[in-house]
């Protein structure tokens, strides 16, 4: 399994390929293509959120912690005096960063579900619905920044399965089909949760943003044709524009 | 004398029968009508059609009535192209908008919304499928365009 380092790097460099495809084939903004670039790195890091001492589920919770805490002050600006900002902000963040974690690390068992594609899918749903409904975001960049997260997710799942190949011994390591996995089917534990995680994907694509824009701007004969297009210089003048 | 009585007796009688009563002028229209055109005189016609009145909603405000040249003059800035893009556009509807929840929720706006479609030029000069835009009103002009003909906190009042 690959370290921290690594997955942050190869998330990175893969975000950066995909969020600058994107921009070149003006399905974002500048600004919009750094966010999605962000948010492809961080859903490299994001399956080894349940791995109680890993420095994923450190990152994790302080990026969720200061998330939820702007977002407090963005609502209760007009409201709240200072003081009472403060102190609710310092609340939550506290109570995120430390009392929250702390119950998630004695709930989460690592290489569990959350290595798992059905995973990968829910946070990008999750994400896309969490753009248009907290964000006001429109529905192709919602699911431009949903569509990130699941690529940085599938990066993370790939990498770690790549690593469970000793190349030196020219074995399998144990590790080997934990990483990347449709879901757990041993104990009957196992396979209640697995049968939630899937029943949870459509009730969630119910309220999910409309899918129209992003299968034509990803997913269409257009968009193939657009990706064509902007691969190569379309008048044959190599660095000359 | 008995016969001049008859004759003017005769030629009212005529004159009653033959639909000889006078009868209003015919009106010409002006410049911008069509020209030269009779219009039945009013004893056989409805009154003519009045011209378009704005249309005031207490909530919504004025409905935008020269709502493409807005669209227009406000897409130059803001859709990549629209000066070389082909605009479809719909008739204006009320609807607001919700601030994202994690501003508040609060109704941001209320207005009319016009949906258009617009087909932009790639870099390379092709044309694109068409998007679907909804274009925010108020007070007559843009104040908001959105990527989209649906999004989770906009209601469309008039479907």
């Amino acid at each position: 399994m690959a370290n921290f380092n690594t997955h942050f790097m190869v998330a990175a460099g893969a975000s950066a390929v995909v969020s600058g495809t994107l921009l070149s084939m003006e399905v974002v903004m500048p600004e919009q293509a750094v966010t999605a670039f962000m948010l492809g790195t961080l859903g490299g890091l994001l399956p080894d959120v349940d791995s109680a001492h890993s420095t994923s589920i450190k990152v994790g919770f302080n990026v969720l912690s200061l998330l939820m805490t702007i977002m407090l002050i963005f609502i209760k600006s007009s409201t709240y005096s200072l003081i009472e900002m403060f102190i609710v902000a310092g609340l939550v963040f506290a109570g995120i960063r430390y009392a929250l974690l702390d119950v998630f690390r004695k709930i989460s068992k690592h290489r569990g579900m959350f290595h798992s594609i059905p995973v990968a899918l829910i946070w990008g749903i999750a994400v896309a619905i969490l753009m248009q409904y907290f964000f006001a975001l429109n529905s192709l960049v919602s699911w431009v920044y949903g569509f990130m997260i699941t690529t940085g997710y599938f990066v993370h799942l790939i990498l770690d399965e790549l690593y469970s190949v000793d190349l030196g011994n020219r074995r399998m390591k144990r590790s080997s089909g934990t990483a990347m996995k449709f879901g757990k089917f041993k104990t009957t534990k196992d396979k209640v949760q697995t049968a939630v995680i899937y029943a949870s994907i459509p009730l969630l694509l119910t309220v999910a943003p409309d899918t129209t824009l992003i299968e034509n701007a990803l997913f269409s004969q257009d968009a193939w044709i657009t990706f064509k297009d902007i691969l190569l210089p379309f008048d044959g003048k190599w660095f000359m524009h | 004398m008995k016969n001049q009585v008859k004759v003017v007796l005769s030629v009212m009688l005529m004159g009653i029968f033959s639909g000889c009563v006078p009868a209003v002028q015919p009106q010409i229209r002006g410049i911008g009508g069509a020209l030269g055109t009779t219009v039945p005189s009013q004893a056989q016609t409805q009154p003519l059609p009045l011209p378009p009145t704005e249309v005031v909603d207490r909530e919504y405000g004025a409905k935008p009535t020269n709502y493409i040249s807005a669209i227009r003059s406000y897409s130059t800035n803001k859709i990549p192209r629209a000066n070389l893009s082909q605009f479809k556009y719909g008739k204006p509807k009320r609807a607001y908008k919700r601030k994202g929840f994690a501003y508040g929720g609060a109704v941001a706006w209320k207005g009319w919304l016009v949906e258009a479609t617009v087909a932009t030029p790639t870099r390379t000069g092709r044309l694109l499928t068409p998007k679907p835009y909804m274009f925010l009103f108020s007070g007559g002009q843009v104040v908001e365009h959105i990527l989209g003909n649906t999004h989770k906190l906009i209601i469309k009042v008039d479907k």
